[in-house]
């Protein structure tokens, strides 16, 4: 790959394409593609049946229909409040709003594994949500509640992050259109501006949806980890190495993988088909 | 167009109103939605790690980070974070050069495996590393037959650290220097500047702020990668037990201050990454908007 | 329909934009507001469309008070500058909106809706183009959309903000006929904003000159040639 790129870029008199290129492929391989090559690889050599069987047990099935249920669900209220939060951000003042700006990004700053213990002191029965749920009758941490939460909170930045600068690029006399035709305030927002803010909304959803499948640290605490009940996938993956099965680990992670990304793939076609239709962003 | 309609305009008769604006009463809701959320989804937890922490008085707190594992696990995060952050800076700029200063075919193929570690779950990576570089491969068994082991070893711990930072700086770094074009590198060619030169002298001063704020996200998660980590570190204790990880096993023995006061200390962490973001956000407003769409 | 403008005033913080003006506009003339950037133009049309509420002074449409009318009641067609185009709607979906957005009880059946379109777009004799999005348009014909668009909500006046300001000199020629000949066709009171003393020249029957935020002169443009009234517009008209 790397000669035939070479021979394009000669024409540039920039500099340093070989040493960039270079540097750039070589970690390219070394960090991501050999790993990722070499789950394949196992995945290979333990045959697409046994990679079936595997997959194919109730406990899998569960681990990995939950994880991706209440990915959806958490992406979904992150798509929706996210949105919300940008546009209070990004069109209304108030004191204190840069240091709520701030604010929203402390999910991708916080590690996975505070937020994790943080929640589930939170929600745990003695814990203050937790003993409101309780006196309440319900139960947050240790159910699928517990996990929806803390999914929310990792993915919670990514579609305010997407959408915000979109919302101040919207020009004013387009809202100011739509009211000289007689469309009221929430007409125009429902039909000029969702439609507008909808292809950086599904960005920042793909964003969020990915990330919340993935993971690990702020769930598995306040996850109780039951079997069939509040298992995710990538807990099984972690189980399946302590018993050194590298074979079905492999399998759920080629699983994951597969299903990650045909979901992606989905996500970034409607945007495609959405943003054509705008013309540009 | 005037600045007319950013006007607010006062009382007025009849049914008139700011137009492209929402009436008061929404205002108010909206924003007590967007801060009453924020509120109990992410302060509420930021909160309860200090109040954790402090449960015991602030002298527990501090005792239990001075025990020889949570130095240990100090020191090792701070080592971690010394060798892959700057690894990273290293490949972002490398991979936003190339990318952004020339044309070849691929680009948009190369960009998406750039990015690729978004869309992989840590512990899938960790995973990976396993498959590799572990005992049962074979480089994993050359590697440890030959004294130089990677997995339960800090050499993984980086490897995880670095994929699950990956995309971080140069992401962060392509839409700058897209924004900025070639011609100023052109130009400096053209006055006979030697390559590595014009890169010191001229690319780097351009986006040294948003190379700065790429290496703070990309130091932040690598001090609190958990996930790929626990996969690939065996979590022995004193060892190649990390800070979050170290976390989880505090966590697990039901030592609540001793975790939470280590959790407090990435917690601080991470309020100082986020105001050295935002200040970089406010006074380098301009530069680093093209890079707001992470 | 009568336009009265009635010592509006309008100020932006500490900064004037309009001092007390008052302009009756007959019904069925095509006026032209011309002057300089800052002349205080643009903040008369708006205050006219209701975008903007004068800070004194009143608007009277055929002698019943409209200042406090929403910019929704006004129903006055705007064309914007930028025309701002819905990007994400087809030409048609644009023309439509005005319809589609009324509530319920006074939302035309589709049928009327897809007639009453089909027409606007022959007449900006664009019937070709329903189905294309804004940013596959020229710059003439997005004009042309904007104006239909304005036009389906059967307003009763046209007010356009520099609606040839963003077009090469052929097009904008080609275009102020054509904006002629639908004020002529709809005999709807047509007020436009411009800085181009020909334009409102040659197409306005009445102009009305403006410079720091007042009004210098009002008169047929031939008027205006012959007896420029203050030093400004003589400058102005010579330019």
């Amino acid at each position: 790959m790397a000669l035939a790129l070479r021979s394009q870029a000669q024409k540039s008199p920039m500099p340093g394409f070989r040493l960039g290129m270079g540097i750039t492929l070589t970690m390219l391989s070394v960090i991501v593609l050999l790993p990722i090559g070499a789950l394949l690889a196992q995945g290979i050599s333990y045959g697409p049946a046994g990679v079936w069987n595997t997959v194919n047990t109730p406990r899998v099935w569960a681990a990995l229909y939950l994880s991706f249920r209440l990915a959806f669900f958490a992406a979904v209220f992150n798509l929706i409040f996210g949105t919300l939060l940008a546009w209070v951000l990004a069109r209304y003042e108030f004191p204190g709003r840069r240091l709520v700006d701030a604010v929203v990004d402390l999910p991708f700053a916080l590690p996975t594994a505070v937020a994790g213990i943080a929640l589930t002191a939170l929600y745990a029965p003695n814990g203050v949500f937790g003993s409101l749920a309780k006196a309440a009758g319900g139960k947050i941490a240790y159910t699928e509640w517990g996990i929806l939460i803390a999914l929310i909170f990792v993915g919670l930045p990514f579609v305010t992050r997407t959408v915000q600068p979109v919302i101040a690029e919207i020009e004013r006399e387009v809202e100011e259109a739509s009211a000289t035709l007689g469309a009221s305030r929430f007409y125009t927002l429902r039909r000029v501006i969702l439609p507008m803010l909808l292809p950086a909304a599904l960005t920042g959803f793909a964003l969020s949806l990915a990330r919340a499948v993935g993971e690990y640290g702020s769930v598995i605490f306040i996850a109780g980890n039951l079997p069939m009940k509040t298992e995710i996938a990538p807990l099984l993956i972690v189980i399946k190495l302590e018993e050194f099965d590298y074979n079905g680990a492999a399998a759920i992670g080629i699983a994951m993988l597969l299903i990650s990304f045909s979901m992606l793939l989905v996500i970034n076609l409607i945007q495609i088909w959405s943003r054509r239709r705008i013309g540009h962003v | 167009m005037s600045d007319a309609a950013f006007d607010h305009t006062d009382v007025v008769p009849g049914k008139w109103r700011p137009v492209a604006e929402e009436s008061r009463t929404t205002r108010i809701v909206l924003i007590a939605i967007a801060l009453g959320g924020l509120a109990l989804l992410v302060l509420a937890p930021l909160a309860v790690v200090f109040a954790e922490a402090l449960a015991k008085g602030a002298w527990a707190a501090v005792k239990s980070l001075g025990s020889r594992d949570a130095r240990s696990a100090i020191q090792l995060t701070l080592l971690v974070a010394a060798i892959s952050v700057p690894v990273n800076a290293v490949f972002g700029i490398a991979a936003a050069w190339v990318i952004t200063k020339f044309d070849f075919k691929g680009k948009a193929f190369l960009i998406t495996l750039i990015d690729l570690p978004f869309s992989v779950s840590p512990v899938v990576a960790g995973l990976a590393l396993v498959l590799l570089f572990g005992t049962n491969s074979l480089i994993g068994g050359w590697l440890v037959a030959s004294g130089f082991p990677i997995i339960f070893a800090l050499p993984g711990i980086v490897l995880a650290s670095i994929f699950v930072t990956f995309p971080f700086v140069a992401r962060e770094l392509i839409p700058v220097m897209i924004e900025q074009g070639r011609a100023e590198e052109e130009a400096a060619l053209t006055l006979g500047a030697s390559g590595w030169r014009v890169f010191r002298t001229v690319t780097l001063p351009n986006i040294k702020w948003a190379l700065l704020y790429g290496v703070l996200l990309c130091n932040a998660r690598a001090m609190g990668e958990f996930g790929a980590v626990a996969v690939v570190s065996g979590k022995i204790r004193g060892q190649t037990a990390t800070m979050p990880i170290t976390i989880e096993m505090l966590y697990n023995e039901y030592l609540s201050v001793a975790a939470f006061s280590m959790a407090a200390v990435l917690a601080l962490l991470a309020l100082i990454t986020l105001a050295l973001k935002t200040a970089l956000e406010w006074r380098h407003a301009d530069q680093l908007a093209a890079t707001r769409r992470h | 329909m009568h336009i009265e403008i009635d010592e509006i005033a309008k100020q932006f913080g500490s900064t004037t934009a309009l001092h007390p003006v008052s302009l009756p506009i007959p019904s069925g003339a095509l006026v032209a507001l011309l002057g300089p950037s800052g002349s205080g133009k643009t903040t008369l049309l708006r205050i006219l469309g209701g975008l903007e509420f004068p800070s004194s002074g009143r608007v009277l449409f055929d002698g019943k008070d409209a200042t406090g009318l929403s910019v929704q009641e006004r129903q006055a067609g705007f064309v914007f500058q930028s025309y701002a185009l819905f990007r994400h709607m087809t030409v048609f979906e644009n023309i439509a909106y005005g319809l589609r957005a009324r509530p319920r009880r006074n939302r035309p059946p589709e049928a009327e809706i897809q007639r009453r379109v089909t027409k606007l777009l022959e007449l900006i004799q664009l019937p070709q183009i329903a189905k294309r999005f804004p940013n596959q348009l020229s710059g003439g014909q997005r004009q042309r959309v904007a104006l239909a668009r304005a036009l389906a909500i059967e307003p009763r006046m046209l007010l356009l903000d520099e609606p040839f300001g963003a077009l090469d000199a052929r097009v904008r020629k080609e275009l102020r006929q054509g904006l002629r000949d639908i004020h002529d066709n709809t005999g709807l009171t047509t007020v436009f904003v411009t800085h181009d003393q020909d334009e409102a020249m040659e197409l306005a029957d009445l102009v009305v000159v403006m410079s720091m935020g007042k009004i210098e002169q009002v008169g047929r443009p031939q008027d205006i040639r012959a007896r420029p009234a203050t030093p400004f517009v003589r400058e102005f008209i010579d330019a």
